[in-house]
């Protein structure tokens, strides 16, 4: 510390003249009068005001409570946004429910039946799956526009650091103040959707192997909003720019995600079932090929219904095919948690890399 | 001690853009003893914001060091002030808001009294308060002049050891900028606080800085106390005739008559009538002449 | 021959200037949907039918299984085909006001343009001019590639004509919501004033119109209506709306699903659905898939109209902002003895 600190409080001034009217309201203009009127001011401030030796016991800066004061807008709709989902969800399943099970009742062995609520009820579930599931699109546009490149483009981001913040602080701040309603609000819907989707699954016609549904129906959903926040800060960190950082990191969750929708099956070993005949896996697994074993060889190309007809018309067409069985690969339903813990665990590595290099970055850049 | 230490020093500091052509700053040296009010002065592009960001650690310099109050500007973070050319402040706070900001980003040091004059306290004659800020009132809808109050009200809020002020007066009409001076004076002669204010606009800040910095083609030109730069430099007339032995800054005239402002190296002969020039000449002749040498007054490098 | 007006001069060309990123940002896009949209019709088709023949060797139109590597890999090259050439509009609404119109208004780019020697009008006029050209052109050249795709590949797909994606991707009314697109995101970055907040708003308007047209889609154009005893015959690959049954008294009352609906000879839940009030028959409402072309056509004409509507408000509300001479009312919280400098409240246009 250099001794230059000795000047920077004004030493026995707080509590003198308590009581006189803010010099600003008495002062005049005038350069020389000017230096004078602020000098008591400041004298007649400290007192008068709240005392600086009280403003500086606080101690460590509060980068949280600002981030939160800078982006309160966005944590209320954030906020707004699950609770109305957790409300369509909750009235979907205590209250249009019953309508919907009452008509599946009455079509019971009927050929011809309305089913307008049970496709009501499902459209609904399934609307929510689709929000909670690619909610984090939303996040990333937010935290590539508005939360970090906004901030960097019109220099707000400057201001912050050169208070007693540094720049990697101040990305912690803003990240870890994101991140937490981020985790509650998915945990929040996460749980009330797991709930909604198995309460009647009668009435529902999609099953957990649908993307929207499986990303809704785990941690997976809070990962893909960490991550899109991450990249969020990435994308604008190196862009510095609120639109086109807002572009990118859309942009690249979404290939994130399709590209992990695509390799979805592969991220965990699938069973393989074999038999001589024929055979149909559980609906409820997630079928990913199926075909004839021809000359030992696994063939997709070929189907499981080749061979038709009698129990000797089957067994021949066999033996010309040189078809030895049958086998299908499938994921069961018990599947689904090693392979969502597998797809949270990839998004999360990224989003852990994507806020590495943020850090990096505004490290390289600034002092 | 505070003698002893700068309150910006700079090493060799340069800048360049990896793709642009050229520095943005180039070679920069000099010292600025701590407690003084320093201009910096330079005309447009010379290198004056980037100097300052450099100092404020919003950019890393690519050549040198420069140290803020004997240590890094990161270190230093706490104990300077830094307002930016654009006075960036969120749109959507109001400007209690932001003065909450302020105490909440600096709470070793924020002074909300200090702040709140700078923000809401208006000095007119007239005791008219139009002037002073409400405030309930976004910065959004601020002018630029009332956006830098508040910038500044940030800036004060701080108590800092060292402010860094980017062309403070430039959205000021005359009767704030007297008062910004003012305050900013009372601020150095209250607390020894150190004042870097940037502008380009010599004469808005003659008399009240104690030290200047010329800056000019991303160098610095001219470093020192104002009078000492002033007194180093003679303003000669008469007929052409060799210089030798003076530093010539800039010379003009016919065949017949020369004017010169130089350097003395010595006194000057019989046939030269001598003037003393004023600041302003000895800045614009620096300006006009990027070739003439450099001064940086005694003191102003720390050894 | 290529028309002056396609040279940009004046403030047309300052909009190319300032844009040139999301020029460069289209053209990568058309140039990358449309090499997918190329992919599915050509080489993709043919490895996926050839998966298909395997399986199928009588035929696919006989054959119910229809999977495999390549059939996996055309479906979903044709399907994101389809999804992004219908969805393109959002990208044209959500840029037009944020970056078009909201960012150089709230950076004062605009009050720039404006006080060079052109008015706020043309400025305006080029800027949706100008975007309008290569929206225009892009999405024409994605509308005929997916419609090569699809005709190409009519063996193979599965989605019918009149599904709301197939349908906005696959003829003219692609190019209308795009532009409507266009003008929704300069009214809205006109009415706003700031990027962030009308890309919001620009997106929300143009869901509102696209969900809309997916509304009221069948009812722009007259539908076909047959009567039955029994059952009605609605032909193959027409857009089946409605249907129910024609009571004694000759009033139609629609019931939810056909009630032909099972496979009972001769539509022998028809007597059932008739039997309730002692129907004289049954009724269906379809669009025959003849009805694709008027259907696209009144559709464009619509939201174009839409889109005239925002091009016509955008030049009113701009006109009026910029007649007012006094300093923006939207600034008023603050009474300032200093001057309200236009140029530095950039953001309270």
């Amino acid at each position: 510390m250099s001794a230059a600190t000795a000047g920077d409080t004004p030493g026995g001034a707080a509590g003198r003249s308590a009581g006189t009217p803010r010099a600003g309201e008495a002062g005049e203009a005038g350069g020389a009068a000017e230096a004078r009127t602020a000098k008591e001011a400041a004298r007649e401030g400290a007192g008068s005001d709240r005392s600086p030796e009280g403003g500086r016991t606080g101690g460590r800066a509060r980068p949280g409570v600002a981030v939160l004061r800078l982006h309160r807008t966005a944590l209320l709709v954030w906020g707004g946004y699950v609770l109305a989902a957790v409300a369509v969800l909750v009235w979907t399943v205590t209250v249009t429910a019953d309508a919907a099970l009452r008509e599946q009742a009455r079509c019971v062995g009927e050929p011809v039946c309305g089913i307008a609520a049970t496709l009501a009820y499902g459209d609904r579930i399934g609307m929510v799956a689709t929000a909670v599931c690619y909610g984090f699109l939303v996040v990333a546009a937010f935290a590539g526009g508005a939360l970090f490149g906004r901030e960097l483009e019109n220099g707000t981001a400057h201001l912050v650091w050169t208070q007693s913040v540094s720049p990697a602080r101040w990305l912690a701040a803003e990240l870890a103040v994101a991140a937490l309603p981020l985790l509650l609000g998915s945990a929040v819907l996460v749980l009330s959707f797991r709930w909604a989707w198995s309460a009647h699954r009668e009435l529902l016609g999609t099953d957990w192997t649908f993307a929207d549904v499986f990303v809704a129906r785990g941690p997976a959903t809070a990962a893909y909003c960490l991550c899109a926040l991450a990249v969020g800060a990435l994308a604008a960190v190196v862009l510095r720019r609120a639109l086109p950082a807002l572009g990118v990191s859309v942009a690249s969750v979404l290939a994130l995600n399709l590209v992990l929708d695509g390799f979805r099956p592969s991220l965990w070993p699938h069973v393989t079932r074999t038999a001589r005949t024929p055979f149909e896996v559980s609906g409820s697994a997630w079928q990913i090929e199926n075909g004839a074993v021809v000359g030992g060889r696994r063939t997709a190309e070929l189907g499981p219904h080749l061979c038709d007809g009698t129990a000797a018309e089957v067994r021949r067409c066999m033996a010309e095919g040189d078809i030895t069985g049958y086998y299908a690969a499938y994921h069961p339903p018990s599947h689904f948690w090693p392979l969502h813990l597998a797809e949270t665990g990839i998004v999360l590595a990224v989003a852990a890399l994507a806020t590495g290099a943020a850090f990096l970055l505004l490290r390289h850049r600034t002092a | 001690m505070s003698e002893e230490t700068a309150a910006l020093k700079a090493v060799g500091l340069g800048l360049r853009y990896r793709r642009r052509r050229g520095h943005v700053l180039r070679d920069c040296s000099f010292r600025l003893p701590a407690g003084r009010v320093c201009a910096l002065v330079g005309p447009n592009g010379a290198g004056k914001s980037t100097l300052l960001s450099l100092a404020a650690g919003l950019i890393r310099p690519t050549e040198g060091t420069v140290h803020v109050l004997g240590t890094g500007p990161a270190e230093a973070r706490e104990r300077f002030a830094y307002v930016a050319q654009d006075k960036p402040l969120p749109p959507q706070l109001t400007v209690a808001g932001t003065l909450r900001l302020g105490a909440d980003l600096n709470r070793a040091r924020w002074d909300a009294a200090a702040a709140g004059r700078i923000a809401y306290a208006h000095h007119a004659p007239d005791g008219d308060r139009s002037g002073s800020l409400d405030p309930g009132a976004r910065i959004r809808s601020l002018s630029g002049g009332q956006r830098t109050r508040v910038a500044l009200a940030l800036a004060f809020g701080k108590r800092p050891e060292l402010m860094l002020l980017d062309e403070p007066m430039a959205d000021l009409d005359p009767l704030a900028r007297r008062e910004l001076l003012g305050a900013l004076m009372g601020e150095a002669a209250e607390h020894g606080t150190t004042i870097v204010l940037s502008s380009h606009i010599v004469t808005e800040l003659d008399g009240a800085c104690d030290h200047l910095l010329l800056m000019g083609g991303g160098r610095v030109r001219l470093a020192g106390d104002p009078e000492e730069l002033v007194a180093a430099h003679t303003l000669l007339t008469g007929p052409a005739r060799d210089l030798t032995g003076h530093t010539v800054v800039e010379s003009r005239g016919t065949d017949r008559q020369l004017t010169a402002l130089v350097r003395p190296g010595g006194p000057p002969g019989d046939d030269w009538r001598t003037a003393a020039p004023s600041l302003e000449e000895v800045l614009l002749a620096h300006l006009r002449n990027p070739g003439a040498p450099d001064l940086v007054t005694e003191g102003t490098v720390n050894p | 021959m290529i028309p002056s007006s396609l040279v940009p001069r004046g403030p047309g060309r300052s909009v190319l200037r300032l844009h040139r990123a999301a020029l460069w940002t289209w053209l990568s896009l058309v140039a990358a949907t449309s090499a997918a949209l190329l992919w599915a019709y050509g080489p993709g088709h043919e490895s996926a039918l050839a998966d298909a023949l395997r399986q199928c060797p009588d035929g696919i139109a006989l054959c119910d299984r229809t999977s495999g590597p390549w059939i996996g890999r055309y479906d979903t090259v044709s399907a994101l085909g389809t999804i992004g050439v219908a969805h393109l509009s959002f990208l044209v609404a959500g840029w037009a006001g944020a970056a078009l119109v909201g960012r150089e208004l709230e950076n004062g780019t605009a009050h720039l343009a404006w006080t060079q020697s052109v008015s706020p009008a043309r400025w305006l006029a080029a800027e949706l001019a100008v975007p309008a050209l290569f929206v225009s052109a892009g999405t024409t050249v994605l509308v005929l590639l997916h419609r090569l795709m699809r005709d190409g590949g009519r063996d193979l797909a599965w989605a019918s004509w009149y599904e709301y994606d197939v349908f906005r991707a696959d003829g003219p009314v692609a190019v209308a919501y795009a532009l409507c697109g266009l003008a929704l995101g300069a009214l809205a970055g006109l009415v706003v004033g700031r990027a962030l907040p009308a890309l919001g708003v620009a997106l929300a308007a143009q869901l509102a119109v696209v969900v809309l047209g997916n509304e009221y889609r069948p009812k722009l154009w007259p539908v076909v209506s047959v009567t039955g005893t029994g059952s009605v015959d609605v032909p193959s690959g027409a857009a089946h709306l409605h249907q129910g049954v024609i009571t004694a008294g000759g009033a139609r009352r629609a019931t939810s699903v056909p009630c032909d609906f099972a496979d009972g000879p001769n539509g022998a839940n028809g007597v059932r659905c008739g039997a309730e009030d002692g129907a004289s028959g049954v009724w269906a409402t379809y669009h025959p898939e003849s009805h694709f072309r008027p259907l696209q056509l009144v559709e464009t004409g619509a939201v174009l109209a839409v889109a005239a509507l925002a091009v016509a408000a955008a030049f009113l509300l701009l006109r009026r902002r910029t007649a007012a001479a006094s300093p923006p009312a939207a600034a008023g919280r603050a009474p300032g003895s200093v001057p309200a400098d236009g140029s530095a409240t950039g953001a309270s246009v």
